[in-house]
C-alpha cells in the first residue's frame, strides 16, 4: 500500500465527479458530483499527510477546512436550487442560461 | 491485510461513485453518494486519520446527505422523468478520461520519490494542538464562513418565498384552488372584526 | 544687460492680458498695448548704453527649459550690436505703428469691432520679434520665428470676413512654412552635429576638426531656405504682395520693417555659418540679386499703391541678402534699419491716403494729393527719395555701403545688375510719387483731407528720422557703424566713402528719378503707353508677376492635390479601413460568430475549463 494507490484512486473519484458535473442535468446531481470531487481532494490531502514522512498534521487540518467549506457550499447551493425551483419550476441545468450571449 | 482492506474500500468507493453519476433515480444517487462517502471514511481510517473518518461520517453522512434529501423532496426532483444527461455527455466523458490519463501519468512518474515512505499515524493530541493553535485563525475564519453561509442560505430561501407571493396566480398551477393571499386574508379578517 | 529679457515680457504680458480681459476694458484695452510697447521701447535704451559700455553680453538663466538626453536647452539671451540695433528698430517702429493704429483703426469715429484683438496680436508680434532677436539658442529662436509667422497670419487675415484677406493669410502662412521646414531641418542638423543649441557655441566651433563640413553646408542652405520664406526671397516671395490685404499699419510693421527682415537677421545671426561656405554665400547673393531685380521690375508696373510698396520691400530685402552674400554684414544690417524706417513711413503714408480715400489703393485714380495732404505727401516723398538713394536721406548711406560690399566681394556682373536695380528703384519710387501726389486732382478725390493728428504725427516723426538716421554711419560720438555693427570674427572697419561708387550711385539714382519725371511727370501718358506697346510681352510677363503665381497654382492643382488625393485614398482605404477599422470589424465579426457558442450554460463553460486545464497541465508536464 503506497501513496500511489491513494493517488490513483483519488484521481479516479475526481474524474468521475467531474464527469457528473459536466454531464448531469439536475442541479442536485451536479451538487452531489461536486461533493465527490471534494472528497477525492480530501483523500489526496490526507494521503499526502500520512505518507509525507514528516508526521505532519497539515493534510488532515486542511481536509477539515475543506469539509467545512463543503458544508457551507452545500447549504448555500441548495438554497439557490430551492429558489430556482420556485421561480422557474425546475432545476434543469440546461434551462439555466441567463448568461447566454 | 492492509492492502486487501484498501482494495475493498477502494472498490466500494469507486462503485458507489459510478452509481452517483450513472443512476437515473436521484434518490438512489443520493444513497450511492452516502456509500461513496462511507468508503472514503474507511480509506481515512486506513490512513490512520480516525478523526477525519468520524467527521466525514458525521458531517457528510449525517448532515449533507440529509440536506440533499430534503432538497430533493422539496424540489420534487425525484419525480423528474426523462433525460438525466445532457447532450454533451460524450465530451464530458472524454474530458474526464483525458484528465484521468494526465493525472495518472503525473502520479506514476512522481511515485518514485514517495514509494519508500510508509503510513504514519498522527496522535490526536498533535492534531488538536495544530488545529487550535497553529491554525487557529483559519479555523475561526472557517467558522465565520459557515455562519455567513448559513445566513446567506436563509436569506436566499426567504427572499424566494416572498417573491413567490408576488407572482401572479397563473404561475402556480399546482395550487388548483388558488392560494388565498395573505393580504386579502388580513383584510377579510379585519372586515370580520368590523374594524 | 541681464535685464534685457524683460523687453519682450511687456508684449507677452499685454497679449495675455488683452486676450483674456479685453472685453472688460475701455476701448478693449488698446491703450494698454500701446503703453506696453512704449515701456519696451524705453527699456531698450539702458540695454543699448550698457552694451556700448561693456561690449557683447550673454545671459543664461540658471533654470533649463528642458533637457533631452545629453542635450540641454536653456533660456538665455544674447546682447550684441545686432540684437540691440534690431531691438531699437522693432520697438521704435512698433510704438509708431501702434500709435498710428489708434487713428487708423477708427472708421467714421468708431473703433474696429475687434480692436482689442488687433492690439493683442500686435503686442504678441512685437514680443515674439524681440524674443527672436534676443534668443541665444536655436530652439528659442525657432519658437519665436514661428510665433512671428503666426502673428503675421492673424494680422493679414484680420479682416477675415473678406475672402481675399483670408486667402492671403493662408497663402502667407503656407508659403513661409515651406521655408520654415527647411529652417527646422537645418536647425536640427546643427543641433545633432554640434550637440548643443547655443548659437555662439555652434558658431565658435564651426571649423573644429571632426565637424562634418557637408552637414554644415547643408544646414547653411536649409537655414537660408527658411530665411527665404520669411524674407520673401525668390521663389518664395509670392505671399508678400498678397499680404497687403491686412490693415496697412500691419504692412508697415510686419511686412516692411520687422518680420520680413527676420530672414536677413537670421542670416546675420548665423553669419559665420554662411561665411564658412562659399557656395551658400554665392547662393544668397544670387537669390538676393534676382529678388531685387524682380521686385523692382514688378514694382514698376503695379498700379496698386500697397503692392508697389510690397514689391519695393521685396526688392530691398534682396539688396540686404545680396549684401550678406557679398560678406557685407554691416551694410546689410545698416540697410535693414534704414529701410525699416523709410518703408514703415511709406506704408503709413499709404495708409493715410487709403484712410482718406475710402480704402482706394489704385494709383491711377489718385493724383494731385500733394495739396490736400501735405504731411502725408511730404513723408511719402521723403521715404521714396530715401529708398531711391538720394543723399543725405538715410537709405542712401546704407545703399552705398551695400554697393561697396558688392563691388568688394563679388564679380562685376553682380555690380552691374545691382546698379540697374538702383536705377529701377529710383524709377518706381519716382513714378509712385509723381502719379499719386503730383498732377491734377481727380474729381472723385475732391473730399480728401489730411488724416487726423494721431496718424500725422508718427509720419512727421518718421520723416525727421529718415533724414537724420543715415548719419549714424559716420563716427559721430562713437566709432561709427563699421565698428559698431561688425560680423562676429570680422575686423571692424571705418565707414568709408569711395568717390567713384558714391558718384555713380547718386548719378544713377538721379537718373532714375529724371526718367520717372520724363515718363510720368506730365499729364499725358503717351510715352508710357508707347513704351508699354513696344515691350508688350515683357510688360505682360512682369505685370503677371512672372507667372509664378500661376505656376504655383498649377502645381498645387495638378500635382499637390493629385498626390494628396492619392495619399488620402491610401489613408482611407488602407490605413483606416484595414489598419484601424479592420481589427475592430474583425472583433465584431468574431463576436457575431462566437456568440452562438456562449450558451450561458454552466456545463459548457465547465467543459471548456476542464479541457483548458488538461491541455495546460499536459503542456507543463511534458515540458513543452
Amino acid at each position: 500500500m503506497t501513496l500511489l494507490h491513494f493517488q490513483l484512486l483519488s484521481a479516479a473519484i475526481f474524474c468521475i465527479g467531474l464527469y457528473g458535473v459536466l454531464a448531469r442535468r439536475s442541479a442536485v446531481l451536479v451538487l452531489m458530483s461536486i461533493e465527490l470531487m471534494l472528497n477525492a481532494v480530501n483523500l489526496q490531502l490526507v494521503a499526502f499527510g500520512a505518507f509525507s514522512g514528516f508526521g505532519t498534521s497539515t493534510g488532515q487540518v486542511i481536509a477539515v477546512f475543506v469539509i467545512t467549506i463543503a458544508a457551507a457550499e452545500v447549504g448555500l447551493a441548495l438554497a439557490i436550487v430551492m429558489r430556482l425551483f420556485r421561480s422557474r419550476g425546475g432545476v434543469n441545468m440546461d434551462e439555466i442560461d441567463v448568461m447566454r450571449g | 491485510m492492509g492492502l486487501a482492506l484498501f482494495y475493498a474500500a477502494a472498490f466500494l468507493t469507486l462503485l458507489a461513485s459510478f452509481g452517483v453519476v450513472a443512476t437515473r433515480n436521484i434518490v438512489h444517487a443520493a444513497l450511492f453518494l452516502l456509500a461513496a462517502l462511507a468508503g472514503v471514511a474507511g480509506l481515512f481510517v486506513l490512513l490512520y486519520a480516525e478523526f477525519l473518518a468520524l467527521v466525514q461520517l458525521l458531517i457528510y453522512g449525517g448532515a449533507i446527505i440529509i440536506v440533499i434529501l430534503f432538497a430533493l423532496m422539496l424540489t420534487r426532483s425525484g419525480e423528474y422523468e426523462g433525460e438525466t444527461e445532457t447532450r454533451r455527455r460524450p465530451f464530458a466523458a472524454v474530458a474526464a478520461a483525458l484528465l484521468f490519463g494526465l493525472m495518472t501519468a503525473v502520479f506514476v512518474a512522481d511515485a518514485e520519490q514517495f514509494n519508500t515512505n510508509t503510513r504514519q499515524a498522527i496522535p490526536f493530541r498533535t492534531l488538536a494542538e495544530d488545529l487550535f493553535a497553529a491554525w487557529a485563525v483559519p479555523f475561526e475564519i472557517a467558522s465565520l464562513v459557515l455562519l455567513v453561509a448559513l445566513i446567506g442560505a436563509v436569506v436566499i430561501g426567504r427572499a424566494g418565498r416572498e417573491e413567490d407571493e408576488t407572482l401572479p396566480e397563473d404561475d402556480e398551477p399546482d395550487d388548483a384552488e388558488g392560494p388565498v393571499r395573505r393580504g386579502s386574508r388580513r383584510r377579510a379578517e379585519r372586515r370580520r372584526r368590523g374594524v | 544687460m541681464e535685464q534685457a529679457w524683460l523687453i519682450p515680457v511687456f508684449g507677452f504680458g499685454a497679449f495675455a492680458f488683452l486676450a483674456l480681459f479685453r472685453k472688460y476694458l475701455p476701448g478693449q484695452g488698446k491703450h494698454l498695448a500701446v503703453l506696453a510697447i512704449i515701456a519696451a521701447f524705453v527699456a531698450v535704451w539702458p540695454v543699448l548704453f550698457d552694451m556700448l559700455d561693456k561690449g557683447v553680453g550673454e545671459h543664461h538663466f540658471p533654470r533649463d527649459w528642458f533637457s533631452a538626453g545629453p542635450l540641454e536647452v536653456g533660456w538665455g539671451i544674447i546682447v550684441d550690436p545686432l540684437t540691440v540695433a534690431m531691438l531699437a528698430l522693432i520697438t521704435f517702429v512698433s510704438v509708431i505703428v501702434q500709435v498710428y493704429s489708434l487713428g487708423y483703426m477708427r472708421h467714421n469715429g468708431t473703433d474696429d469691432s475687434r480692436i482689442g484683438w488687433y492690439f493683442a496680436v500686435h503686442s504678441l508680434f512685437s514680443a515674439s520679434m524681440l524674443m527672436l532677436v534676443l534668443a541665444d539658442n536655436l530652439l528659442l529662436l525657432y519658437v519665436a520665428w514661428e510665433l512671428v509667422g503666426l502673428c503675421s497670419y492673424l494680422l493679414i487675415g484680420f479682416w477675415f470676413e473678406r475672402r481675399s484677406a483670408a486667402e492671403a493669410a493662408k497663402k502667407a502662412f503656407v508659403t513661409t512654412r515651406i521655408g520654415d521646414v527647411g529652417l527646422l531641418i537645418g536647425v536640427v542638423l546643427l543641433i545633432v552635429e554640434f550637440g548643443t543649441v547655443d548659437i555662439i557655441e555652434i558658431m565658435g566651433s564651426l571649423g573644429d576638426p571632426g565637424v562634418n563640413q557637408a552637414v554644415v553646408t547643408a544646414s547653411a542652405f536649409l537655414v537660408f531656405f527658411g530665411a527665404m520664406g520669411k524674407s520673401a526671397q525668390f521663389p518664395l516671395h509670392v505671399w508678400l504682395p498678397d499680404a497687403m490685404e491686412g490693415p496697412t499699419p500691419v504692412s508697415a510693421l510686419i511686412h516692411a520693417a520687422t518680420m520680413v527682415t527676420a530672414g536677413v537677421f537670421l542670416v546675420a545671426r548665423l553669419f559665420p555659418l554662411f561665411d564658412a561656405t562659399d557656395s551658400a554665400q554665392m547662393a544668397i547673393a544670387s537669390i538676393g540679386l534676382v529678388t531685387a531685380l524682380m521686385g523692382a521690375a514688378m514694382a514698376l508696373v503695379m498700379t496698386d499703391l500697397k503692392r508697389i510698396l510690397a514689391y519695393s520691400t521685396m526688392s530691398h530685402l534682396g539688396f540686404m541678402m545680396l549684401a550678406l552674400g557679398a560678406g557685407g554684414y554691416t551694410a546689410a544690417i545698416f540697410h535693414l534699419l534704414m529701410h525699416g524706417i523709410a518703408k514703415a513711413m511709406l506704408f503709413l503714408s499709404a495708409g493715410s491716403i487709403m484712410h482718406a480715400a475710402h480704402e482706394e489703393t489704385d494709383i491711377r485714380k489718385m493724383g494731385g494729393l500733394r495739396k490736400r495732404m501735405p504731411i502725408t505727401s511730404a513723408a511719402f516723398t521723403i521715404g521714396a527719395l530715401a529708398l531711391a538713394g538720394i543723399p543725405p536721406l538715410n537709405a542712401f548711406w546704407s545703399k552705398d555701403e551695400i554697393l561697396l560690399a558688392v563691388a568688394d566681394g563679388l564679380n562685376p556682373v553682380f555690380v552691374v545688375l545691382f546698379l540697374i536695380a538702383i536705377v529701377l528703384s529710383a524709377l518706381y519710387m519716382g513714378r509712385a510719387v509723381l502719379v499719386v501726389f503730383f498732377g491734377k486732382l481727380k474729381p472723385e478725390n475732391l473730399d480728401i483731407h489730411e488724416s487726423p493728428r494721431i496718424m500725422a504725427w508718427p509720419l512727421a516723426l518718421l520723416a525727421g528720422l529718415a533724414v537724420v538716421t543715415g548719419f549714424i554711419a559716420l563716427p559721430i560720438g562713437y566709432e561709427g557703424i563699421g565698428t559698431f555693427l561688425v560680423a562676429p570674427g570680422d575686423k571692424p572697419h571705418a565707414f568709408e566713402v569711395v568717390p567713384i561708387w558714391l558718384v555713380a550711385s547718386v548719378v544713377l539714382a538721379l537718373g532714375g528719378l529724371a526718367l520717372a519725371y520724363l515718363l510720368y511727370g506730365k499729364e499725358d501718358t503717351s510715352r508710357v503707353d508707347a513704351l508699354r506697346e513696344r515691350f508688350a510681352r515683357a510688360h505682360d510677363i512682369v505685370a503677371n508677376r512672372f507667372y509664378m503665381d500661376h505656376a504655383y497654382q498649377w502645381t498645387i492643382d495638378r500635382v499637390v492635390l493629385k498626390v494628396s488625393g492619392l495619399l488620402a485614398r491610401f489613408d482611407r482605404k488602407v490605413v483606416n479601413d484595414v489598419g484601424v477599422n479592420g481589427p475592430g470589424l474583425g472583433a465584431v465579426e468574431a463576436g457575431r460568430r462566437l456568440r452562438y457558442h456562449v450558451t450561458g450554460l454552466f456545463a459548457d463553460y465547465g467543459l471548456g475549463i476542464v479541457v483548458g486545464v488538461a491541455v495546460l497541465g499536459a503542456l507543463l508536464w511534458f515540458g513543452v
